[in-house]
């Protein structure tokens, strides 16, 4: 299995894979039906402060609501993907906005209102055998 | 609060802010305090608690700065409230002497910017790997909202800037004193698109102090300026807050947002509004937030802004003078004194002092502090 890296998320929980199909990971209120994402790790809505969190699968398709295109390396030495690159914010069907990463299209084909959907990509190679992967959004094509 | 005594600041000063690879972050807030002092002449043996705003300077940075001025075993706080630090210090203090704690307190505000990546932890790990921390580029995303909905243009942005270097080239103190036209604005390098270099303020180095006392403590009864009110509010449910990694809610969007909701409350604790502001500092770490915020505030429609600022309503020389000094984009901004600069120059407009960027018979002013948190920290002063 040489050449094979371990693919590792960049932060466990935020997405699952049921079928094959990549799924984002969220949180739903019970009492207040408020959506989060990513998911909360404690049983309380920071909405209502009920303690009625339950987990779902949220939708893998949705639309652009803002974006830009970042010129320049973040500071920190967190972030070691490729410089430029593209995020923003989408809003998927079930009322909950996702900040995500853009992928799959040019920077100037971006436009809010465009329909994009869920992939499971590399962010960056951690190491030689390891790959950080996350979800970002793609053109619905 | 009831019963609450009436505040004056006595005396301020500042530092000239700019960029000093020498000087310790404690040295500019000594040389503040100093100042001020003498400003108020007053001794520092007066001062009855100490408030320091700052937020990348470490442990026990207020004690630092005061170390070289005196230890007289007053308490010192550190206030960390990001670029709300020096409102919130200036708060405390208020509020302590308000409140009757004590007579005279200082608030004071430094900061000497880390250079290169700023390591910045308003963020959650996994935001800081997918690279969501760049403010500029934060402040892209909400920019493009406000362009969209409202019709604002990239030059509509780029004016905001042209403004502030204009009035900033008469401010002694600001790091950068040179005007820039609308074409070197627009063809500087793009940060995150549609922001570029010239619509972001600047980093810099710099410290101020404020000397806050009951009126029967003044020596100077001339230069005293009354605070009418300090308010602070830290963040509304599902409010969309991208500089401190939020979307905000699609279900539960507030009601009223963070700004307006801390306009609202300064407005009613000190009995004026929008209208009575003769002076007003708003908010510009990039130039179309001080658009939307001089909107927030109350002081014009949402999307109006922009027409306005055509018009010259916010030139120094206009109906609602914004930023005299320069604000952010030409002062620079120092994280933990930069809601001091703001202040600062209001005290200095209500004395009469602001010399070429004087507004005439500016009797009112307000300063309005935003940033990551999220916080909002208004305080309106009066002659």
């Amino acid at each position: 299995m040489s050449g094979e890296k371990v693919k590792v998320p960049v932060m466990e929980g935020m997405f699952s894979f049921i079928d094959g199909k990549a799924s984002l990971s969220g949180s739903n209120c019970k009492s207040c039906n408020e959506i989060f994402f990513p998911k909360k790790e404690k049983n309380f809505c920071s909405h209502c402060q009920n303690e009625n969190l339950q987990d779902i699968n949220l939708s893998s398709e949705g639309e652009i609501i803002t974006y830009t295109v970042v010129r320049q390396a973040p500071a920190g030495g967190f972030y070691k993907g490729p410089v430029p690159f593209a995020y923003g914010v989408v809003k998927l069907p079930e009322g909950v906005y996702v900040e995500t990463l853009f992928t799959g299209i040019e920077f100037d084909q971006l436009k809010t209102g465009l329909k994009m959907r869920l992939v499971i990509d590399k962010l960056f190679d951690e190491d030689d055998s390891t790959e950080i992967i996350t979800y970002k959004f793609a053109p619905v094509v | 609060m009831n019963n609450a005594r009436e505040v004056v600041v006595a005396g301020i000063g500042t530092t000239k802010w700019g960029y000093y690879p020498d000087k310790a972050s404690y040295e500019l807030a000594a040389d503040a305090i100093i100042t001020a002092l003498k400003d108020a002449e007053m001794g520092w043996n007066e001062i009855g608690a100490a408030f320091c705003g700052s937020v990348y300077q470490g442990t026990g940075s207020g004690h630092q700065g005061i170390m070289d001025v005196g230890l007289t075993g007053i308490p010192i706080v550190n206030v960390e409230n990001a670029c709300s630090s020096g409102a919130s210090a200036f708060r405390l203090a208020y509020q302590m002497v308000a409140a009757g704690l004590y007579d005279v307190a200082i608030a004071v505000g430094f900061e000497k910017m880390p250079r290169g990546p700023i390591p910045s932890t308003a963020f959650r790990p996994w935001q800081l790997q997918m690279g969501f921390n760049v403010q500029p580029a934060n402040y892209a995303m909400e920019t493009l909202l406000y362009m969209e909905e409202y019709g604002a243009t990239e030059e509509d942005l780029a004016l905001v800037s042209v403004k502030n270097r204009k009035n900033g080239a008469l401010n002694p103190n600001a790091r950068f004193q040179k005007p820039v036209t609308v074409e070197e604005v627009m063809n500087s390098r793009l940060i995150a698109d549609p922001l570029r270099l010239y619509h972001c303020c600047p980093l810099a180095d710099g410290a101020n102090a404020f000397i806050l006392c009951v009126p029967e403590k003044l020596r100077v009864k001339s230069k005293a300026v009354t605070v009418a009110c300090s308010v602070l509010t830290s963040g509304v449910y599902g409010e969309m807050g991208y500089q401190h990694g939020s979307t905000g809610s699609f279900k539960f969007p507030p009601k009223e947002s963070i700004v307006e909701l801390s306009a609202r409350q300064a407005y009613e604790l000190a009995g004026y509004g929008p209208a009575d502001m003769d002076v007003v500092q708003a908010y510009d770490s990039m130039a179309p937030g001080e658009l939307w915020d001089i909107e927030e505030l109350g002081f014009c429609p949402k999307g109006d802004a922009p027409r306005l600022l055509r018009e010259g309503v916010f030139n120094l020389d206009g109906q609602i003078p914004v930023n005299t000094d320069g604000g952010l984009i030409s002062r620079g901004h120092p994280l933990g004194a930069t809601g001091g600069g703001q202040i600062y120059e209001v005290v200095m407009q209500l004395r009469g002092h602001a010399g070429a960027r004087q507004v005439k018979e500016a009797k009112i002013g307000l300063a309005h502090a935003m940033g990551a948190g999220p916080n909002s920290a208004i305080t309106i002063l009066k002659k």
